[in-house]
């Protein structure tokens, strides 16, 4: 008897649940068929679609002219190639580089997406990006380029455009305090006279250069200097130059304590491009870095004030002039071949050329560049300033090898505390060494 | 009642038995009904769960598959890294200040909003409705503006000829500023305070009254005493959430400057999506649950000497 009203409830319960399945698959049956329907009316494309149809998702970082000018090239492929649409994603450049490793974790990167110089080799050594040497680029970019950018013999992102690092400065003020202009090719030596020279000069509350706590920093000064990259042969040779260390960051520190460069506390609430914030047109610094890529941004926070020069340098040369933003495909993109066929397209079609312009930098492609170069305005011709400037001295442009995003993040945390006078020199030196030298071994390992 | 329950299954011994089966099948057929969250528990909440644990005895990149090293991680973590001493340090000064104000302050607020006033469910609204938008992203911003350098709390100090710190960007004076921050969004704390002061029984103020006990006389011998149950439920929530702070330290922050603010879920949050590594950041997460289940404990054991229920009398247990 009880056994019975068991049964029956559970059949009961059982029958409820078939009827809210059969009601939901009863509407999406009701849903294709509508589909099937208009596809049907559509006559033969509409069978044609389904099968070519490809939505390509793509993220990118940068500022907003870029924005706008990327949608604007993909609406032309996609007017090209009507199969073909897009989901773009664009943030800028922090944000990007916050999200791209959670997508990496869960493997659902976009089919396409821009890539830096200084993280392709982190994601080519977790087997991110897919390879992408197959494509043609013969009589759109230089062979030695291509050279060059070769991971393991592989090309892993196809480069964008030409760019380098330079100094931008504010030269109408330069201008007012009677400051001399820097020249091209000055060395460290020179840069860091100019820089004291300045000083005397400014008004209180404003400074000649601003303070230096990453290791990019450094870099280029010990790679001047004639000694190896901080980070070398894929991480396993870590040099870390003593002596070029402790002369370096006690010349920061000589300029903090003469005013050269501000004080920590206000260099830790710059934030670059920003109006109120940056530290070059909020007026409080007279100098800071740029690229070529990046300097229109600035020029337009401060039109006609921007001067340019390039990265001082040393017995080796200084600062960098190469390819550093690329557009790369993901390892698990479902569309690949669309993916590539969009990636070569972007640097060899004119029209986009016309729409992209130099909102990454100088267009990789010298014949796209050539259409461009009468129609440029001035926040262009600075970033290609920038670049010619640099390209004589250039050194190659070093990224951080693949496990050291970590390490990265100690070197700034640790020279920060120094710039706070909560450590010295020596201790931060032994800290970051220590560390460098652990993750070499571990990679050599 | 046990001895009523016992004499009737002792009587009717057949109805009984049938009420029991009749109970395990409805038993079922409440699983069943409850399955949607019941799968959804155990493959989305305890799985990862128990995945996590067996991570933190494991080198895992993510994309490669996870290498067993046995406690390595939590030997690292306890002997062999600053930065988690430094930000399990940054994160107790955090829970230790932010807690209590909280709950001071929303208690206050509470008592003020206790009051028979005309319009005063318009004050509850608009003393609520920061609340509404409080732990999110846009508020991070907005703090970040206030606090900034060139903010709105250094320019209204310039009117006074004070010149302010940047407040967001001293290592001194980062962590207040969260811990402000924090304080600020008191809303859900201060209405179930609010609600806890509904309850207390009007008479027992009366009857003191009639006694000659005054304002401050009546807060501490009936109010708070009364209210103690809801303060512990506050503060056990409270401590929690503290411990597991991101938002704020992520954006306004970055943790920054100098690990000032490195609080450990952004720690955490670091070693596994930017740094990559899983197995460290599943030991650290195993931690930090181990530290938050010690404190409630700890704050249970202790609620006996503090904590009053009506239920029992008045009487701490």
């Amino acid at each position: 008897m009880a056994n019975k009203g068991w049964t029956k409830r559970l059949g009961m319960l059982m029958m409820a649940v078939m009827l809210v399945l059969s009601a939901c698959s009863g509407g999406g049956n009701g849903g294709n068929k509508a589909g099937e329907e208009t596809d049907a009316g559509a006559d033969n494309k509409g069978n044609e679609a389904p099968a070519g149809k490809t939505t390509l998702s793509i993220m990118w970082w940068g500022t907003d002219a870029r924005h706008e000018a990327t949608q604007k090239a993909l609406d032309i492929y996609t007017k090209q190639n009507p199969a073909v649409t897009f989901k773009p994603e664009f943030m800028a450049w922090d944000a990007f580089w916050q999200k791209l490793p959670t997508l990496a974790a869960s493997k659902t990167i976009t089919d396409v997406l821009q890539m830096d110089a200084a993280f392709i080799q982190e994601y080519v050594a977790r087997g991110q990006l897919e390879d992408l040497s197959d494509i043609d680029l013969s009589g759109i970019v230089d062979p030695n380029v291509i050279e060059n950018l070769s991971i393991d013999g592989k090309l892993y992102g196809i480069p964008l455009s030409q760019n380098a690092q330079g100094i931008a400065f504010n030269k109408t003020e330069l201008d007012e305090f009677g400051i001399p202009h820097p020249h091209k090719d000055w060395t460290y030596d020179e840069f860091f006279q100019w820089a004291r020279d300045a000083r005397a000069k400014l008004p209180e509350g404003k400074y000649p250069i601003g303070d230096t706590t990453t290791w990019d920093g450094f870099n280029y000064y010990q790679t001047a200097m004639g000694k190896p990259p901080v980070m070398s042969d894929g991480g396993k040779t870590f040099t870390l130059d003593k002596d070029l260390f402790m002369e370096f960051y006690q010349t920061y520190e000589e300029f903090r304590k003469s005013k050269i460069v501000p004080p920590a506390e206000k260099a830790a609430s710059f934030l670059e491009n920003d109006p109120q914030a940056d530290p070059m047109a909020s007026g409080v610094v007279m100098t800071r870095g740029a690229t070529t890529g990046s300097v229109s941004a600035l020029e337009q926070l401060m039109p006609g004030k921007v001067g340019v020069v390039n990265l001082p340098t040393g017995p080796a040369g200084g600062g960098w002039a190469q390819s550093t933003i690329f557009l790369s495909v993901s390892a698990t993109s479902k569309n690949k071949d669309e993916a590539k066929k969009f990636v070569k397209w972007f640097i060899s079609d004119k029209e986009a050329g016309k729409a992209l312009a130099l909102t990454r930098g100088i267009p990789i492609n010298p014949d796209i560049y050539s259409e461009l170069e009468p129609t440029l305005e001035a926040k262009d011709k600075l970033g290609k300033e920038i670049y010619d400037l640099s390209l004589d001295k250039a050194l190659p442009f070093y990224s951080p090898a693949a496990g050291f995003s970590e390490w990265v993040d100690t070197y700034r945390k640790e020279m920060d505390a120094v710039t706070f006078g909560q450590q010295s020199i020596e201790e931060a030196f032994n800290k970051i060494e220590k560390m460098g030298k652990e993750l070499a071994a571990k990679a050599g390992g | 009642m046990t001895a009523d329950t016992a004499t009737r299954t002792g009587t009717e011994m057949e109805p009984a038995a049938r009420k029991r089966t009749r109970t395990k099948g409805n038993q079922l057929a409440g699983y069943v009904f409850i399955s949607p969250w019941l799968i959804g528990f155990l493959l989305l909440t305890l799985w990862p769960i128990a995945q996590s644990f067996y991570l933190s005895f494991t080198d895992y990149s993510l994309l490669e598959d996870p290498v067993w090293t046995g406690t390595n991680n939590y030997t690292k973590i306890f002997t062999d890294d600053s930065t988690f001493t430094k930000s399990l340090s940054v994160t107790f000064m955090f829970v230790l200040f932010s807690v209590p104000l909280k709950l001071f302050f929303s208690l206050m607020v509470a008592l003020a909003l206790n009051k028979n006033l005309r319009g005063m469910n318009l004050y509850r609204t608009a003393i609520y409705f920061p609340s509404l938008i409080g732990g999110s992203i846009a508020v991070a911003a907005l703090w970040r503006n206030m606090f900034g350098i060139d903010g709105y709390i250094n320019n209204v100090l310039a009117w006074f000829g004070i010149e302010g710190v940047g407040w967001i960007s001293n290592p001194d004076t980062s962590l207040g500023t969260l811990i402000l921050l924090n304080t600020w969004q008191f809303g859900s704390t201060m209405v179930i305070f609010l609600a806890g002061l509904k309850q207390v029984p009007q008479e027992l103020y009366e009857s003191a009254s009639v006694d000659g006990a005054g304002k401050v006389r009546k807060f501490f011998s009936i109010t708070l005493p009364l209210l103690s149950p809801v303060m512990f439920f506050n503060l056990v929530l409270g401590i929690i959430g503290s411990f597991q702070t991101f938002t704020s330290a992520f954006i306004i922050t970055k943790g920054g400057p100098i690990n000032s603010t490195y609080m450990y879920a952004m720690f955490l949050y670091e070693k596994a999506f930017k740094h990559y590594q899983m197995g460290y950041a599943s030991a650290l997460a195993w931690i930090l649950l181990s530290i938050v289940a010690l404190l409630t404990l700890l704050n249970f054991m202790a609620s006996r000497y503090w904590v009053f229920y009506e239920s029992d009398g008045g009487k701490t247990k």
